[in-house]
C-alpha cells in the first residue's frame, strides 16, 4: 500500500455525513464576503455601498501575484465594505444585501482551451486552493520547474470532513474534466488521483467516470492514515519522490491540488462561473443533522449551524476546518470563504482538553512525526529558552499537522510549542 | 450564547491513551510474572509487592507534597503520585528481589519449625520476613526519593529507579544477598547433576533444562524473572498494546544468545547441542528476559529514536554477558541496564533521524528518486 513513513489513526468519524447527499443551502438575507479568502495580499475592494451587485461579479480585484479576485455571490445591494474578524483574523468584508433573486453572471465558455487560457481563466475566476491554505491557482500551475506529474489530493485525511468524498461521488465526471484541464495547463495529458482505501466506493464510480468521458488518469490508493493528504507526505506515497527541506513540490516535477479546486476549474473553464460557493461539511457530536452543503460565501458560520439544528448544548468547541488543522471560534459569527472545507461542533467527549502532565519520555510524538521530527526535543528547547536548539532540531521542517500533540500521552501541546518555535525563529532571523 | 473554548489546533487528541492507562497497562502485562512468582516462591511476594508498591506511592505523594510545602486535600489530588508510574515501580522492584532476605544483624523475622539440617538456608523457614520488609521499604525510598524525584520525576529521571534500589541493596546488604544473586540455575542443575551452573563444568545435564526454564520451575535470584512463558505473555501484551517497541527485548535478547554462544559456550570448549543448551540457558535464566521486556523499556531511561534504542539494547547485552562471563558476579543485567541508562543523553544526543526530506546542504538539488 503507498503511504509515507510514520503518521496516526485518529477515528474518521466520516458516518455521520458521508452518506447525506450535497444540498444548496440558501444564502441568508446579507452576505458579508471577505477580501481575504486565499493566501497572500487582501484584494482591494471595486465597488462601493450603494452599488448594485450580481453574482459572479468581481468585488475585489487581485493586489499583486500572490492575491485572488473576489466574487459577489448573491445579487443585491452593496451596504458597506467594512473590517471584520475572519476565522484566524481580520480583513475588509464586502456587505451584500441579498435580493434573494441570485441573477448571475457568467464568463463565455471555453472550447478547447490552451494551456494559457486555462490558467488565465483560472486567474480571472479567483480560484484557489479549496483544501485549506487558499494558494492562488493560476500561480501554482505556472512553476519555473519542469513539470512531470500532477497529482490531485483526495486523501481527505482530516476527521469528519466529508466535502471531497461527495464531490467525487455526485459530480465525479465534472471533477475529473477539472482536474484534466489542470493537467493539460501544464501540459500534460494524465495525471494522478492520490486517495486514501477508505474510500474506495469512490474509486470504482472515478473509474468508470474516467472511462466513459475517456480520461487518462490513473487513481492511487494510498493508506488510510493522517496526514496523508499532506503535500510532501502525498507525493511520496504517489511517486515515491521527496521533496528536499525547504523546497516546493515544483523541485520534484510534482504539482499537487485538491478535489474541489479541480470541480472549480471545471466550472470556471466550462460554465464560466467564478469561484463564490463551495460544498461544505457539517458535523460533531455537537450537531444535530450532519450534512453536506453547497454554501455560498459570505454566509455567516451561524446561518449555516441552524440548518443544521444549532448549537447543541453539549458541544464546547466550533471548528472551522478539519478539527486537526482547523481554527476554533469564539463565536459563530465568521463567515465561509473559499476555503472553509467543514464546520464542526465538538463535544467534550470529542475536543481535545485534557491538562497537559509531565513528558514521560515516550517517543510517542517521534514515532508520529510524519517529517521525521523529534517533537519532544523542540519542545524541550523552546520552553527553556533555547531558540538555536529549536531551529537546529529542524522546527522549521514542522508542517503544523498537529500528530505530536494528538497522540501525547503527557497531553503536551507539543505542536502548538513548536508553533511558537517557528515564530521565534523567524524573529531572530529578522534581527540578523 | 454559550461559551466555546478556543485553542489552536489540534482540536481532538487520542484520549485512549494516557500516562496512566499506559502504567496501568503495564502492570497489567507483570501480572502473569507476579501470579507465578507467587505460585513459586508463596505468600511472601504478595507481602513484598505490596510493600514496595505502598510505599513508592506514599514516598512520591509524601515528596510532592513536602516540596510544594502544601499538604492540602487540593494539593493531595495534584500530586504526580496518581500517574501510578510508582506503582510500576514498587511492582518491578518487589519482582526483582528474592523473596526473603535475612540480615543477620537485625533478625526480625518469624521463623517456623526448622528441621536440624546441615546447610539449608535459613530462609526456607522464614514464616514473616519483617527484615524484607524494612529492606523493601528502603529500596523504595531510593527508587522514588532518590532516583526518580530528585532528578524531577516522571520522565526526568536518568536511571531505572527499580534497577538502581535493587543494585542499591545487593551493595549494601552484600552479605545477606549473597547466596541470592544466582542466574537460579546454582540449584537446578545441583539438584539434577550436582554440578553447579556457574562454577565448574558449566552446564552437565540438559535433561527437562528447557521445559523448567520455561515455566519457571528453579530457584532465582529475583522473584519475577523465572517464568519464561509469564514474562513472553507480558512482552506480547505490551508489543500488541504498542507500549513498547516490539523489536528491542528481541535485540537484547538476541545479540545477548549470540555473545553467550561466543563469550561462554565456544571460549569454554562447548560443541553441538551442548552449545545450544548453554545458549538457551543464558537466556532464559536469570533477570535478561524480565529486564529486557520490562526495563530496558523504560520509557524515561531509555533512547527516543529505534536506533538509540537499538544501540543502548545492545549494549545491554553486551555488558550483561561480559558481567556474567567475565566478571565476578553471577548475574548482571541490573548494573547493565544501569550502565547503559547513563549513556542514554549522549545516545540521544547523537541519534537524531534526519527530517524528511533532508539532504546535505551542499547539494540541494531535488528530484532524486528515494
Amino acid at each position: 500500500m503507498n503511504t509515507f513513513p510514520h503518521g496516526i489513526h485518529p477515528p474518521a468519524n466520516k458516518e455521520r455525513s458521508a452518506q447525506v447527499p450535497v444540498s444548496e443551502l440558501p444564502a441568508p438575507n446579507i452576505v458579508r464576503i471577505s477580501l481575504s479568502q486565499h493566501l497572500g495580499k487582501e484584494a482591494l475592494p471595486v465597488v462601493a455601498a450603494g452599488d448594485y451587485v450580481k453574482a459572479g461579479q468581481k468585488i475585489g480585484e487581485a493586489d499583486g501575484l500572490i492575491s485572488a479576485a473576489v466574487f459577489s455571490s448573491v445579487s443585491g445591494k452593496v451596504l458597506a465594505v467594512e473590517k471584520r474578524a475572519t476565522v484566524n483574523g481580520h480583513a475588509n468584508h464586502v456587505c451584500i444585501e441579498n435580493d434573494g433573486k441570485y441573477e448571475e453572471i457568467t464568463l463565455p465558455p471555453l472550447k478547447d482551451p490552451k494551456p494559457e487560457e486555462i490558467i488565465s481563466r483560472i486567474a480571472e475566476c479567483g480560484i484557489v486552493g479549496m483544501g485549506g491554505a487558499g494558494f492562488p491557482v493560476a500561480v501554482k500551475l505556472n512553476p519555473r520547474e519542469k513539470i512531470d506529474s500532477f497529482i490531485i489530493n483526495a486523501a481527505e485525511c482530516e476527521p469528519y470532513l466529508t466535502c471531497d468524498y461527495r464531490i467525487m461521488l455526485e459530480y465525479p465526471r465534472e471533477f475529473l474534466l477539472g482536474a484534466q484541464y489542470m493537467a493539460r495547463s501544464l501540459g500534460l495529458s494524465r495525471f494522478y488521483i492520490g486517495i486514501e482505501d477508505n474510500k474506495s466506493d469512490a474509486v470504482e464510480i472515478l473509474e468508470n467516470a474516467a472511462k466513459e468521458a475517456k480520461i487518462d488518469v490513473s487513481i492511487i490508493l494510498c493508506h488510510t492514515k493522517y496526514p496523508q493528504g499532506a503535500e510532501k507526505q502525498l507525493i511520496y506515497a504517489v511517486t515515491k519522490r521527496k521533496v528536499r527541506v525547504g523546497k516546493l513540490p515544483s523541485s520534484v516535477g510534482v504539482i499537487v491540488d485538491n478535489v474541489h479546486t479541480a470541480f472549480s476549474v471545471y466550472a470556471a473553464v466550462e460554465k464560466g462561473v467564478p469561484s463564490y460557493k463551495r460544498v461544505l461539511t457539517v458535523s460533531g457530536g455537537g450537531v444535530k443533522h450532519p450534512a453536506n452543503f453547497w454554501v455560498r460565501t459570505g454566509t455567516d458560520i451561524g446561518e449555516v449551524l441552524n440548518a443544521c439544528g444549532g448549537i447543541d448544548e453539549n458541544a464546547v468547541k466550533l471548528i472551522v476546518g478539519g478539527p486537526m488543522m482547523g481554527f476554533a471560534q469564539s463565536d459563530e459569527n465568521a463567515t465561509v470563504t473559499k476555503t472553509t472545507s467543514g464546520i464542526l461542533l465538538l463535544t467534550a467527549e470529542e475536543a481535545a482538553g485534557e491538562e497537559a502532565s509531565s513528558c514521560i519520555n515516550c517517543a510517542s510524538c517521534v514515532k508520529a512525526c510524519p517529517m521525521r521530527l523529534m517533537p519532544v526535543y523542540i519542545d524541550g528547547c523552546i520552553l527553556s529558552g533555547d531558540v538555536a536548539g529549536a531551529e537546529k532540531y529542524g522546527a522549521m521542517n514542522c508542517i503544523e499537522c498537529g500528530s505530536c500533540a494528538y497522540v501525547c500521552p503527557a497531553h503536551r501541546p507539543l505542536v502548538q510549542s513548536i508553533r511558537l518555535a517557528k515564530k521565534k525563529i523567524r524573529e531572530k532571523g529578522s534581527v540578523k | 450564547m454559550k461559551n466555546l473554548a478556543v485553542s489552536v489546533s489540534p482540536h481532538i487528541a487520542q484520549k485512549s491513551k494516557t500516562t496512566r492507562s499506559i502504567m496501568l497497562d503495564v502492570i497489567i502485562a507483570l501480572t502473569p510474572a507476579l501470579v507465578m512468582a507467587v505460585v513459586y516462591f508463596g505468600y511472601h511476594v504478595v507481602i513484598n509487592a505490596a510493600v514496595c508498591m505502598g510505599s513508592c506511592f506514599a514516598f512520591e505523594l509524601l515528596y510532592t507534597l513536602a516540596i510544594k510545602k502544601d499538604f492540602s486535600r487540593k494539593a493531595v489530588k495534584e500530586s504526580s503520585c496518581w500517574d501510578c508510574s510508582c506503582l510500576v515501580t514498587g511492582l518491578i522492584l518487589a519482582l526483582n528481589l528474592p523473596r526473603v532476605i535475612v540480615v543477620k544483624s537485625w533478625d526480625l523475622n518469624v521463623y517456623g519449625t526448622m528441621p536440624d539440617v546441615g546447610g539449608i538456608n535459613r530462609a526456607d523457614y522464614v514464616l514473616f520476613g519483617g527484615d524484607t520488609v524494612i529492606l523493601c521499604i528502603i529500596a523504595s525510598l531510593v527508587a522514588i526519593a532518590l532516583v526518580k524525584m530528585l532528578f524531577g520525576g516522571i520522565g526526568k529521571n536518568f536511571a531505572n529507579p527499580a534497577a538502581t534500589a535493587r543494585v542499591f541493596l545487593f551493595l549494601a546488604f552484600s552479605s545477606s544477598f549473597v547466596a541470592t544473586n544466582t542466574t537460579g540455575l546454582g540449584s537446578l542443575l545441583s539438584a539434577s547433576s550436582g554440578a553447579t551452573w556457574l562454577s565448574g563444568d558449566k552446564l552437565t545435564n540438559g535433561e527437562n533444562l528447557f521445559l523448567n526454564l520455561l515455566t519457571g520451575n528453579r530457584g532465582a535470584a529475583a522473584v519475577g524473572e523465572t517464568c519464561m512463558i509469564a514474562l513472553l505473555l507480558g512482552y506480547l501484551y505490551l508489543s500488541i498494546k504498542k507500549i513498547i517497541d516490539f523489536r528491542i527485548p528481541l535485540i537484547i535478547i538476541g545479540s545477548a544468545a549470540v555473545m553467550a554462544l561466543l563469550f561462554d559456550g565456544v571460549a569454554n570448549g562447548l560443541t553441538g547441542g551442548r552449545l545450544f543448551e548453554n545458549m538457551l540457558a543464558h537466556v532464559m535464566s536469570g533477570g535478561l528476559v524480565f529486564g529486557a521486556v520490562f526495563m530496558a523499556t523504560d520509557y524515561s531511561t531509555s533512547p527516543n529514536t529505534f536506533w538509540g534504542s537499538a544501540l543502548f539494547a545492545f549494549g545491554i547485552a553486551l555488558f550483561t554477558m561480559l558481567i556474567r562471563c567475565f566478571g565476578g558476579y553471577p548475574e548482571g543485567m541490573s548494573f547493565a541496564i544501569l550502565v547503559m541508562n547513563v549513556t542514554v543523553p549522549l545516545i540521544d544526543k547523537f541519534i537524531v533521524p534526519r527530517p524528511f526530506g533532508y539532504s546535505k546542504p551542499a547539494k540541494a538539488k531535488g528530484g532524486e528518486k528515494a
